[in-house]
């Protein structure tokens, strides 16, 4: 016997739905909503966030707390209810277009932060609800209603934006491949950090037809050839495989070395002119120069590098009045460590 | 005890007190000193959340969703960054959730003149967004009025379950002044929403009914919703009816000035009234009515080329004389001999 009792997740009393017979987003809200269920999720712990379009409407079939953004903000709402909220389970039900094109930017900064959330993205490669547009995803060639002759540009590989920094979690599926589509979304959900789902989706009405399909089916049949499935998880996916590409955090990179360059001036050894002259950078002693009071040392610079100078400034000397007149500014100096003070004439003689 | 404080300080800590929890924000002179405190909050208490955003869009949008899912929460921007923020605007009447947007005006239109002071963005505020809706907004002219306006503007959201504007500009969010915050006793709303996660609501910006259903064709549920939402903000609003009006008797002439404008021309009471609308939105008509109607020049002082002034005449159905101050060019003499000058031709 089959279990229905996924259906507390959907608004039953809105139904019928606004979508297309034949659209590939009521397996999506469906297997979603199943695999809720399973996990025990539910209003008190769960919400759900939509963008616009055909996919957008997903949340307001959801029997719970939903929000539904303007176009392309789905994932930026998501992260602040986290954010506020991190005992919810929050979920983004959108499409390519949202995600992709209006909302790239967020998708991009959102997955960087790696807020734990996961988004099931309808990727049915055309704007539906507009009437059947290019979409960012839409293939290179394809007819649609803004490009009459063919697509002129490649499209975007959400699977090459996603799995460039880890951690990341991305999965593609199709919503004819039902059991790699449930795996997919069950993992999604149970994985800690961003996780993005994406679904190549049919869009019959809009996208198909114009392509020469008669029926969803077809389509289906279509997924079936253009892409391949492959077992376990791998680091990164190709364009034409559905599976999951994960990858853990790598490790955390060094401390970024601050206030290495200032030491403190009661540590700093005293320089005479003469003294300074010795660390011309002959023999691998190191090149010191003067400036303002100071002492740097500046052996790490390619154009001191072997040579006694550098067109007209020499190693070895005060170059405070040299360089006020350079055509270069002293951010050029304070570059290099400070090793000492410089002790000016009138103090030596002291 | 008193301290030395920035408008920018002025307005964080009045945000604090009026116990907001999120702040979202994108960097952008003047106001970006908002923003730094947010964040050197967040890191001391885990209680206060903190986003530097990609863009003000995500800013904006970002305060009005950790509204719905149960802070209170503001941003702060300049102009550009506020035209970014209309999107997030429109929406954030739609779905009602309650929140503060600080606008910091500059010179504009687009980049203008960073960041010379203006006042140049009302009308970005009444209408930026597309759609009818109802803003309220204030205008502080002082460090110590930042701080009580802010935690006002809080609360009106909090009332009218929608987003709030607090305007001030370049000028007075670096203006320093002396002002004993810990001293004023501010009354505070708490929050009245439920936050998500308790009930079966959708939040759209798709019109809607009053139970949340997407209702696209329907004239009907459109005008109820609309209604309630109007009514809701006038009624809010019709609680703050703040402005300050020093008259004087023996003169025929009122000046209207608000923010700083307001205290350049301050020294000119000993010839002039002067009218200072504290609300902006919605227009203090009935006020304007009756303050305006004794005196036979209006003159509005106003850091643009003439947004209030139209507002005041729609309101009081009389011509009013206009002294823009353009360019950041808030100088005293400049205002004080245009205002000679509208005397003497009389329009």
């Amino acid at each position: 016997m089959i279990d229905r009792s996924y259906k507390e997740l959907l608004k039953l009393g809105r139904f019928p739905h606004t979508w297309c017979p034949g659209c590939g987003i009521g397996a999506v809200l469906k297997n979603v909503a199943m695999a809720m269920k399973e996990l025990g999720w539910n209003n008190q712990n769960t919400s759900v966030v939509s963008g616009i379009g055909c996919s957008g409407r997903m949340a307001g079939y959801m029997n719970l707390d939903a929000v539904h953004t303007p176009h392309g903000r789905a994932l930026t709402a998501a992260e602040a209810i986290k954010t506020v909220r991190p005992d919810l389970n929050v979920v983004v039900l959108s499409g390519d277009g949202d995600l992709g094109a209006i909302g790239g930017n967020h998708l991009l900064h959102t997955s960087r932060r790696n807020p734990d959330i996961t988004v099931f993205c309808n990727d049915n490669e055309i704007y539906g609800l507009t009437g059947g547009q290019a979409g960012p995803t839409t293939p290179k060639g394809t007819k649609t209603i803004t490009s009459p002759r063919g697509e002129h540009y490649q499209p975007l590989r959400l699977n090459r934006i996603l799995t460039t920094q880890p951690p990341y979690f991305y999965a593609r599926t199709t919503v004819y491949h039902l059991n790699h589509f449930k795996a997919c979304i069950r993992e999604a959900l149970l994985y800690k950090g961003f996780s993005f789902v994406d679904i190549i989706s049919d869009c019959i009405e809009l996208n198909g037809r114009r392509l020469g399909f008669k029926t969803a089916h077809q389509m289906f049949k279509w997924f079936d050839e253009r892409f391949h499935m492959f077992e376990g998880v791998r680091d990164h996916l190709k364009d034409d495989e559905l599976g999951i590409a994960k990858r853990e955090a790598e490790a955390e990179v060094e401390e970024i070395p601050m206030g290495k360059v200032e030491v403190k001036h009661e540590d700093l050894k005293t320089f005479t002119r003469e003294e300074l002259k010795h660390f011309d950078g002959a023999e691998g002693k190191p090149i010191y120069i003067g400036y303002k009071g100071k002492v740097y040392d500046i052996s790490a610079s390619p154009l001191f590098q072997g040579e006694k100078r550098m067109r007209c400034h020499m190693a070895g000397k005060d170059l405070t009045k040299e360089l006020d007149v350079a055509p270069h500014g002293d951010d050029l100096i304070f570059k290099f460590p400070a090793v000492g003070m410089l002790k000016v004439k009138a103090e030596a003689e002291k | 005890m008193k301290k030395l404080l920035s408008g920018n300080d002025a307005i964080f800590q009045g945000a604090i007190r009026a116990g907001a929890t999120y702040f979202a924000g994108y960097p952008i002179t003047p106001s970006s000193e908002i923003l730094q405190q947010a964040a050197a909050l967040a890191e001391e208490d885990p209680g206060f959340r903190f986003l530097q955003a990609e863009d003000e869009i995500a800013a904006a949008i970002g305060t009005i969703s950790a509204s719905l899912a149960g802070a209170k929460s503001f941003t702060a921007t300049s102009g550009p960054g506020f035209s970014l923020m209309q999107e997030a605007l429109g929406w954030g009447h739609a779905v009602e959730a309650p929140c503060v947007f600080f606008n910091s005006m500059r010179v504009g239109p687009s980049t203008g003149m960073p960041t010379q002071p203006a006042q140049s963005d009302l009308l970005q505020v009444k209408g930026g967004s597309s759609g009818d809706y109802y803003p309220i907004a204030f205008y502080p002219n002082s460090v110590e009025e930042s701080f009580r306006l802010t935690v006002t503007a809080f609360n009106a959201a909090e009332e009218s379950l929608s987003p709030v504007i607090l305007l001030f500009d370049a000028l007075l969010s670096h203006l320093y002044e002396m002002a004993d915050l810990d001293g004023i006793e501010a009354e505070v709303v708490p929050r009245t929403k439920e936050p998500l996660g308790k009930g079966r609501r959708l939040f759209t910006g798709t019109a809607h009914d009053r139970m949340g259903n997407v209702k696209t064709n329907d004239p009907e549920a459109y005008r109820d919703w609309l209604n309630d939402l109007k009514e809701r903000h006038l009624t809010t609003a019709d609680k703050y009816p703040l402005y300050e009006y020093i008259p004087r008797k023996d003169s025929e002439t009122l000046l209207i000035a608000f923010g700083i404008t307001s205290r350049i021309i301050s020294s000119l009471k000993e010839r002039f009234s002067i009218f200072r609308p504290i609300r902006i939105f919605p227009v203090l008509e009935k006020e304007l009515q009756e303050i305006t109607r004794p005196y036979r020049h209006i003159i509005v002082v106003e850091g643009n080329d003439g947004q209030y002034a139209s507002w005041t005449e729609c309101a009081i159905h009389r011509k009013v004389m206009r002294v823009p101050c353009l360019g950041g060019g808030f100088k005293f003499q400049s205002i004080q001999s245009q205002i000679e000058e509208r005397l003497k031709e009389g329009k």
